[in-house]
């Protein structure tokens, strides 16, 4: 089994292809009838997936997981415990799941860099949904000690009210360009030609 | 020489260019009778072939040499040469005995279904799609089983590749029913329900002159996918449905159109006892995961109702109108329905209170201008269409016939609903 693609994924940090890589070798191992499923890194391939947030196809892996590998292969079920507390949508539940397994080498990495995707998206949850929030959800949203989450926060712009420790979210104004060019016209000119037509 | 050898000689020697492998046909047509009457002797002398050179020989000995009965121990170096012509065999070749290449893929699958290692079949099967498919557009009777494969080894997402395609050529009716009901539970298992909805919506109100099984199930689960992705079902189907179908599918799905009364009620209680109830119809349908989800879209019906008429309120009375247990457990509701998307809305944790906002698009980023557009050119593209086949349908001889004949029916009033090309 050559797995070139996803050792060259894996070192240059494309995490974001992993998942597609592993389907397609999946697929051609499969076709060429290798018995792929002992030796097929399934933490690797659910991590793929969590990572660019697909947790259906995260879900139907660990389906299509042979029983015997799922119990004796430690590491698969913890990253699909990550995946379960996603689905479920038990925030605080996925860094539990992280930190909760003693990863190999060459899975490390990619926990880590999903954890801190995992950090940016709460963020950015929590920006759009709050006005006000504790610090002690703040916390757990973002996975850290209660200090750290308001220091991060606080660089963030948010202003904290000590007396009843709650954070006041500052929202973030999104610039977005806004440029007109003349294939513009040019399309609404065809667009009126055709309804006269 | 023997006739094998032979075979295989002209095969070898006529695969070059266009003219030869035209003629390489015919002479396949011919011997085509005693390579099957030679069939248990074929394989070594696939051999000798190169299926990516000698593609359409290939193929007549390959559908020769597997048309008897397969033992499973045959099956398993069988598939492998399955697998291996059908992704390097050659489109142009192959298309010219379209028939027996789709024979050949659909036996490759009953072999990788014995074998049950429906995975393997995948990456080939989609490859035979593309292959044999005269333009995207095009939808082959193998469409629907490359989507059964992809079902059956939960490859999800590699089968939403074909379903992103317009499909406007059909070979065979039973093609596009199973095609659009595999189609529709594969965007299911992927929570891409208004893909899912379209697609379902394809199959029942498909022509069809009598009610066949493939459109009952797609009903249910059009039923259920509605209520979780919409919140409500109409049981009237649009005019252009079959009248097979506006008369029969309802009296097939009963407990579907109940629990769709009963959602209707949005009382939480309710249906889920109706739910319970029935759990063995459902269960027995395989269609209890999909229950299940539109009951917990419930709460969500009634959350984005509430939006509708207030524009604060508490998380405590937003607990209360829902019937949540907690304030708490209604915040995460809320937030769960803000990440995704179908509210608007920001929490104030201090106050307890639920601000619920306006839809903050406002139509004028270039993004969205962007989409409209794509939207306008393929509409555009859409209407373009119709009007070539309207207007082919106008000359079609068969019609106008038709259409003069019944003319006679109509009263002397009608004849301004004619349009004039019609006068012959």
């Amino acid at each position: 089994m050559d797995f070139t693609p996803l050792t060259e994924a894996l070192s240059s940090k494309s995490y974001d292809k992993i998942s597609d890589i592993c389907d397609e070798l999946m697929l051609k191992f499969a076709a060429e009838g290798i018995p792929f499923q002992d030796e097929w890194p399934y933490q690797i391939h659910l991590l793929g997936h969590i990572y660019v947030n697909d947790i259906n196809s995260a879900r139907f892996l660990w389906k299509s997981i042979p029983s015997a590998i799922k119990e004796s292969q430690p590491e698969v079920a913890a990253a699909w415990r990550i995946g379960q507390r996603l689905w479920t949508r038990d925030y605080a539940g996925v860094y539990e799941a992280i930190r909760g397994f003693d990863w190999s080498q060459e899975t490390r990495v990619l926990v880590a860099a999903f954890s801190e995707v995992y950090t940016k998206r709460m963020f950015q949850l929590l920006l759009s949904a709050y006005s006000t929030i504790s610090i002690e959800d703040t916390a757990r949203f973002l996975g850290m000690n209660e200090d750290d989450a308001a220091n991060y926060v606080l660089q963030q712009g948010w202003t904290v009210d000590p007396a009843s420790r709650m954070l006041t979210v500052k929202k973030q104004l999104i610039v977005t360009e806004q440029k007109l060019d003349s294939s513009k016209l040019q399309r609404l000119t065809e667009y009126v030609f055709h309804l006269e037509h | 020489m023997n006739i094998v050898e032979s075979v295989v000689t002209q095969i070898q020697g006529l695969s070059s260019s266009a003219t030869d492998i035209a003629a390489l046909h015919t002479y396949l047509k011919q011997a085509d009778e005693s390579l099957h009457t030679e069939s248990a002797r074929l394989l070594p002398f696939l051999d000798h072939l190169d299926p990516s050179i000698h593609s359409l020989g290939y193929l007549y000995i390959l559908d020769a040499c597997t048309s008897g009965p397969i033992s499973e121990e045959q099956a398993k170096t069988l598939v492998l040469i399955f697998a291996r012509f059908i992704t390097s065999c050659v489109a142009e070749q192959i298309r010219l005995a379209s028939d027996k290449f789709v024979s050949v893929c659909k036996r490759f699958k009953d072999q990788v279904m014995l074998l049950k290692a429906p995975m393997q079949g995948v990456a080939a099967m989609l490859s035979a799609v593309r292959k044999l498919q005269s333009s995207s557009a095009h939808l082959t009777t193998l469409h629907p089983e490359f989507l059964q494969l992809c079902l059956l080894s939960k490859s999800y997402k590699t089968g939403l590749s074909v379903l992103e395609d317009d499909i406007f050529e059909v070979d065979q009716p039973r093609d596009l029913f199973l095609y659009c009901y595999y189609g529709g539970m594969m965007c299911i298992g992927q929570k891409r329900f208004q893909k899912a909805l379209e697609l379902l919506h394809n199959v029942v109100t498909a022509p069809m002159s009598s009610i066949n099984a493939i459109a009952v199930e797609a009903y249910k689960k059009y039923i259920l996918v509605s209520l979780i992705h919409q919140g409500q079902f109409s049981t009237s189907l649009p005019k252009y449905a079959s009248s097979a179908a506006q008369r029969n599918l309802k009296n097939f799905c009963q407990p579907y159109i109940e629990l769709a009364n009963s959602y209707s009620t949005g009382k939480i209680a309710e249906l889920e006892t109706y739910v319970q109830t029935s759990r063995e119809k459902f269960e027995s349908d395989n269609n209890l995961g999909l229950v299940k989800q539109v009951l917990s879209s419930m709460y969500k019906r009634n959350i984005q109702r509430l939006t509708q008429t207030y524009l604060t309120l508490s998380l405590q009375d937003i607990a209360n109108t829902v019937q949540l247990n907690s304030p708490k457990e209604a915040e995460m509701h809320v937030l769960q329905m803000i990440q995704d998307g179908e509210i608007y809305a920001t929490i104030n944790q201090k106050d307890g209170m639920v601000r619920f906002l306006e839809d903050p698009e406002q139509y004028k980023t270039c993004e969205m201008i962007k989409h409209i557009d794509s939207s306008i050119q393929r509409m555009m593209e859409l209407s373009k269409k119709l009007t070539t086949m309207d207007e082919l349908m106008s000359c079609d001889p068969l019609y106008l016939a038709k259409a003069g004949r019944e003319r006679q029916r109509f009263d002397f009033d009608d004849f301004d609903t004619v349009p004039q090309k019609f006068n012959i």
